[in-house]
């Protein structure tokens, strides 16, 4: 019944086994990239934790009696601990206090700590409570970044456990772009914030794959077609052939890079009204949507990003014969489109060794990703030099890319994976 | 009177393989010229260093007294090039394909409408040159692409195999195109071919090719004469030692 079954199944695998396009996206991806990912997890959480314990808290003790005395010689038990009096929270913000102490977050004991730990502890007046005030800095970044603020209250659950029962209480704050914002907390704020910091790298990766596919066909398709003999003998020059092909990728790249930020500004609108219906955070009002000066180096920064990876697939494609080959040689190209993307979302890019820091930041991908993050931030000039770097990789490409045009390469040059490449001799 | 194409000593080296290895010889002005020869011989690398896409590793080739690998762009000015396996653009019809292909060649809108019209007389397509390429079958799309070589009225004309994989009709379509109009406009033409018959129907001189060299050269009567042979396929088999 199931004669001939086995020859056409040996002669599928052979083919399958044999096209680079398969190899790459269902066996090196997934090899090269899901331990990048464990290894990129693993590495997020041990650093934010590592931190978090590392370092100095800063106390404000704002109440001076006999129980701040004892939550200060409690937490001090596990934590790094430096006290400072008289002084208010505006302040340590104003004279940027934490930078000299290297800390991202401090607490304040305010006034009356005591005298309610009192009542509520020797009095017996259960309803009087004591707050504990914490300031944790905005830092933007990836999903592990902000970690150390919820991990105070841990320390405060301790307390309430030996002392009394739901006796202190803790009240977050958030201090953005060094200004106190009351009663939001930083953890809360990230969690709200995660859509944007991996709404843009997967739309970016999906983009820039599907873009480099399309520009990768415009030499290949000449090639297959048998069109390009006939063009590179007519009276034009090669630049022209190019700077055409190319120029119809840059409107591609410009119309790309439009969508994507009428979608994103969309989606960061979307937040800031779901959260007006759930509680008083507003991004607007925080300052954590971007000015249209961020969002102007933004839309530059993934245009040239888009630009560099469209020139790139063109002269990738010239490597090819068809455009089933220049569509395998573009998928090579895959990973260091995938990886940063992945990585960043998950990882604040400064909290890096500098080695790996290093690679991101000449990955040109990286860069819109990078610029996504720290534009709410009012960091621009990580997001211009980017753009500046981004951009001179794309001359380079593109000189190359002209070099390739001028000679007879365009048409003899040829990658092959696996066996030695063949020169017709006719 | 110069010649129109003159090739000398030509070398191409493709890495171990050497396609051409001194290949000399002269095209006259206004006469149709056939390069014959077996697959692999030298002819489609000959054809592709003369229409200026490829360069000979030594050795250099003269078309209307411009070398074609420093004076290039001149060259492509005055010629015009049929690949053996050239295609069109699918999703273009053959009209938009040859205003395309005529753009490169034309100064003014009304020269432009001309050389569109002269292809379309050429081609014989009528029309059918109203869809899109895609749709026509392979010796319509021959037919479209002689057009194409033929009708800036080029000084030269390199076609690789013009007929090749036609069907009868098509076939005399094209060498009749061929033959009118060199007749009419006096173009030089250079052609490669694998078909004795049409090479000795079309050309006035030929020469033989084989590993990368011109192995005889002349009329086609001339040579079917001094070899004693029915045909010019059996002149090649002398020539080459294979009978």
């Amino acid at each position: 019944m199931l004669r001939g079954f086995m020859t056409i199944l040996v002669k599928e695998l052979k083919e399958l086994v044999r096209d680079p396009k398969i190899l790459i996206g269902m066996i090196v991806l997934p090899l090269v990239i899901l331990p990048v990912m464990g290894l990129v997890l693993g590495y997020a959480a041990e650093t934010a934790q590592e931190e978090a314990q590392k370092a100095t808290l800063l106390v404000l003790n704002n109440d001076g009696g006999n129980w701040s005395e004892t939550f200060i010689s409690y937490i001090s038990a596990s934590l790094n601990v430096a006290v400072l009096n008289d002084i208010t929270p505006q302040e340590v913000v104003s004279q940027d206090v934490l930078t000299k102490y290297n800390s991202t977050q401090f607490v304040e004991i305010p006034s009356g700590f005591s005298q309610n730990m009192s009542q509520h502890v020797d009095g017996g007046e259960f309803a009087i409570t004591a707050t504990i005030k914490v300031y944790g800095v905005f830092q933007g970044g990836g999903i592990f970044s902000n970690i150390g603020s919820s991990s105070f209250n841990i320390f405060v659950n301790g307390f309430n456990r030996a002392i009394a029962p739901d006796v202190v209480y803790t009240s977050q704050s958030t201090i953005i772009k060094g200004e106190i914002q009351e009663g939001i907390d930083p953890a809360t704020l990230s969690g709200l914030l995660l859509s944007q910091s991996i709404a843009l790298p997967i739309t970016l990766m999906i983009m820039l794959t599907y873009s480099m596919q399309i520009a990768a066909t415009s030499v290949a398709m000449e090639k297959e077609e048998k069109t390009l003999e006939t063009l590179l003998t007519v009276p034009v020059d090669r630049f022209s052939i190019l700077m055409g092909k190319l120029s119809s990728t840059i409107i591609v790249a410009g119309v790309a890079a439009v969508t994507v930020m009428v979608g994103y500004n969309y989606m960061l609108g979307s937040i800031t009204l779901g959260l007006e219906t759930a509680g008083p955070i507003d991004l607007v009002e925080l300052g954590l949507v971007p000015s249209p000066i961020g969002y102007a180096l933004l839309g530059i920064s993934l245009f040239v990003t888009l630009l560099s990876a469209l020139a790139l697939a063109v002269i990738i494609s010239a490597f090819s014969e068809d455009v089933r080959g220049a569509q395998a040689l573009v998928g090579y190209l895959y990973p260091i489109v995938f990886i940063p993307a992945l990585v960043l979302i998950y990882l604040d890019v400064n909290t890096l060794p500098q080695a790996v820091k290093a690679i991101l930041y000449a990955i040109p991908y990286s860069h819109p990703i990078i610029a996504s993050k720290v534009i709410v931030l009012g960091e621009y000039t990580t997001v211009i030099l980017g753009i500046i770097y981004v951009t001179i990789f794309t001359i380079v490409i593109m000189y190359i890319a002209s070099r390739l045009f001028a000679t007879e390469k365009i048409l003899t040059a040829k990658l092959k994976f696996g066996r030695r490449s063949k020169k017709k001799a006719e | 009177m110069g010649f129109a194409v003159e090739a000398k000593a030509l070398v191409k080296q493709f890495g171990n393989i050497r396609a051409l290895n001194g290949l000399i010889f002269q095209i006259k002005q206004g006469e149709i010229f056939g390069l014959i020869g077996p697959n692999g011989a030298g002819k489609t690398t000959t054809l592709r260093i003369i229409s200026t896409l490829i360069v000979p590793t030594s050795g250099n080739v003269e078309v209307f007294n411009l070398d074609s690998v420093k004076q290039a762009a001149q060259v492509r000015k005055i010629i015009s090039y049929l690949p053996e396996e050239a295609g069109a653009y699918p999703n273009l019809s053959g009209n938009e394909y040859l205003e395309f292909m005529a753009k490169f060649n034309t100064k003014s809108k009304n020269e432009l409408h001309e050389t569109i019209k002269e292809a379309a007389k050429i081609s014989g397509l009528e029309e059918r040159l109203r869809d899109k390429t895609k749709t026509y079958s392979k010796g319509m799309k021959r037919r479209l692409l002689v057009a194409r070589a033929l009708m800036t009225r080029p000084k030269l004309a390199v076609l690789d195999e013009p007929a090749s994989g036609l069907d009868v009709l098509h076939a005399y379509h094209v060498r009749e195109i061929i033959k009118t109009y060199v007749k009419h406009h006096g173009v030089t033409v250079l052609l490669s071919s694998h078909n004795m018959l049409e090479v000795e129907y079309l050309c006035d001189r030929i020469a033989l090719i084989d590993k990368g060299k011109i192995v005889v050269e002349g009329k086609a009567d001339d040579l079917k004469k001094k070899y004693q042979s029915e045909n010019l396929e059996e002149v090649f088999a002398k020539v080459v030692g294979y009978a």
